[in-house]
């Protein structure tokens, strides 16, 4: 049954022209130069400190690093991360 | 910024985590759907953030299921504010009863200043500012209008010519202008009486000068009635005998000169017409005002009239020198009657004629004398009479002009 959905999901956005990111319950990541990070659908905080934000998601973690890191605003499946930003990195499981 | 919206209104603090992985405090937090904004790592193993108020009941579940230590270093917003002003009622009560003085005080006079009069006529003025309630001690907002003392004042105290009186703050200003009496006759220079208007002499009385018309004479305006040139028909008759160059006796003429003039007015008169009276029955009613609200004081409920005149005062209320957006309003609610008249069309034209002698009374002013009126024509249409008046009228025609000095030698 989960196999069947799996396989179900990329079709439909792909000929239907769904958005991916609500279909595939993948994270949104909205950037802004480098001082904003705005993370949508994300599972969790797995690390943060000044330098590193590591964010749990459906499949593996995303990770960013930087510097001078504040979380300007969390709720839960969002978070505004503010701080100069120098990578982002995905991590698969 | 939405999740800050309201923050400030309803209070955060600002909590410090210490313990192993301070972050996932927070996540915890998140969890349970609390809000946490500014989330900062100070150290490895100590995080600041911030959270409303009223989410700090849940905070204090959460920590107990964690072994982090929580520690609140900042309160911030409204709540805390009023708890600090609460706690020194007293500062609280003196500054209410403070601003509740100060406007009082402020809606009182202080000075009333008069200026510009001599000391027996200030006396008066202020003797009858007293009686009109308008003396230091006073409420400003039971008094008349600034402009309405002045008609009263300039009617009661008969010395005064003009006053101005002024409301400034606290203090009246008034600034009268005595009559001063002025001397009957100004020696003036030589001068003619001549005609103003055209008319046939009625009487004369002449004081000085030579008269040029008798009466029953017509006259047109511009014509001289007396000559301030006495000796002018000698010098006629003796042409050539004496020297053209010596000096003609002017004197300034004076008299009065009645003739009789006459006008001719049309009036119209409506055979019927409405007006309205008020019967005297009225209502007064008290509010305060803050901008477009209106909070009844006394006089509830309205009065069963069936039409209502209207009469609004507002008085603003002050603050020092300032105008406060409040202000007292008194109404007066009078009954209101329509009548109407039918009139005949001999009551159309007497009302008629006698509007126009009124009228014509006032321009003239009140020592001319209003002999006979005749009706000339009279034409009714559209429920109107059209009347074309001829009056006749007693009046003083004569009028000084200076003689100009002769340019002697031809």
């Amino acid at each position: 049954m989960k196999k069947w959905q799996q396989h179900i999901r990329p079709w439909l956005v792909k000929y239907l022209a769904l958005p991916s990111d609500v279909m595939l319950e993948l994270p949104r990541i909205t950037i802004i130069g480098q001082i904003h990070v705005y993370i949508e659908n994300h599972q969790g905080l797995e690390t943060y400190s000044d330098t590193e934000l590591k964010l749990k998601t459906n499949k593996g973690f995303i990770r960013i690093t930087g510097s001078a890191f504040v979380l300007k605003m969390m709720l839960p499946e969002e978070i505004l991360l503010e701080g100069t930003i120098s990578d982002v990195t995905f991590i698969p499981d | 910024m939405r999740y800050k919206q309201g923050a400030l209104m309803t209070g955060y603090v600002t909590i410090l985590i210490k313990g192993d992985r301070p972050e996932l405090f927070f996540q915890k937090c998140m969890r349970q759907g609390i809000l946490v904004w500014n989330i900062k790592k100070t150290a490895d193993d100590a995080c600041i953030g911030s959270v409303r108020l009223h989410d700090v009941k849940e905070l204090k579940t959460i920590k107990r299921k964690t072994n982090h230590k929580l520690t609140f270093i900042d309160k911030k917003g409204c709540p805390f504010l009023i708890k600090r002003f609460t706690k020194k009622r007293q500062l609280m009560l003196g500054l209410v009863i403070s601003v509740m003085l100060i406007i009082f005080l402020s809606n009182i006079i202080w000075e009333v200043q008069i200026t510009g009069v001599p000391t027996e006529v200030e006396e008066k003025i202020s003797k009858q500012l007293d009686e009109y309630g308008v003396h230091s001690g006073a409420w400003i907002f039971t008094l008349d209008e600034p402009t309405a003392i002045q008609d009263q004042l300039i009617k009661d105290v008969p010395e005064l010519l003009w006053v101005g009186v002024e409301q400034k703050g606290t203090t009246f200003y008034l600034e009268g202008v005595e009559k001063s009496v002025v001397e009957e006759k100004e020696s003036t220079g030589p001068q003619h009486l001549v005609a103003t208007k055209k008319g046939v002499i009625k009487n004369m009385y002449v004081s000085e000068g030579l008269p040029r018309v008798a009466v029953n004479d017509y006259v047109e305006p511009g014509d001289v009635l007396v000559s301030g040139i006495i000796n002018e028909e000698n010098e006629d008759s003796e042409e050539g005998e004496e020297d053209k160059e010596r000096q003609l006796d002017l004197v300034a003429a004076d008299g009065d000169i009645t003739a009789t003039t006459w006008y001719e007015v049309s009036v119209n008169v409506p055979l019927g017409g409405d007006y309205e009276m008020l019967s005297g029955n009225q209502e007064k009613k008290y509010y305060i005002s803050l901008g477009n609200l209106r909070f009844p004081i006394w006089g509830l409920g309205n009065p069963d009239y069936e039409d209502i005149h209207r009469e609004t005062n507002e008085t603003p209320i002050h603050f020092l020198k300032w105008q406060l957006p409040v202000t007292f309003i008194d109404t007066t609610l009078s009954e209101k009657l329509y009548h109407s008249v039918e009139r005949t069309k001999e009551e159309a034209i007497n009302t008629g004629i006698m509007q126009a002698k009124n009228e014509l009374q006032l321009q003239l002013g009140p020592e001319s004398q209003i002999i006979s009126e005749k009706v000339l024509h009279e034409t009714t249409e559209r429920g109107k009479v059209k009347l074309n008046l001829y009056i006749s009228v007693e009046e003083n025609i004569a009028k000084a002009e200076p003689i100009e000095p002769l340019s002697q030698g031809d």
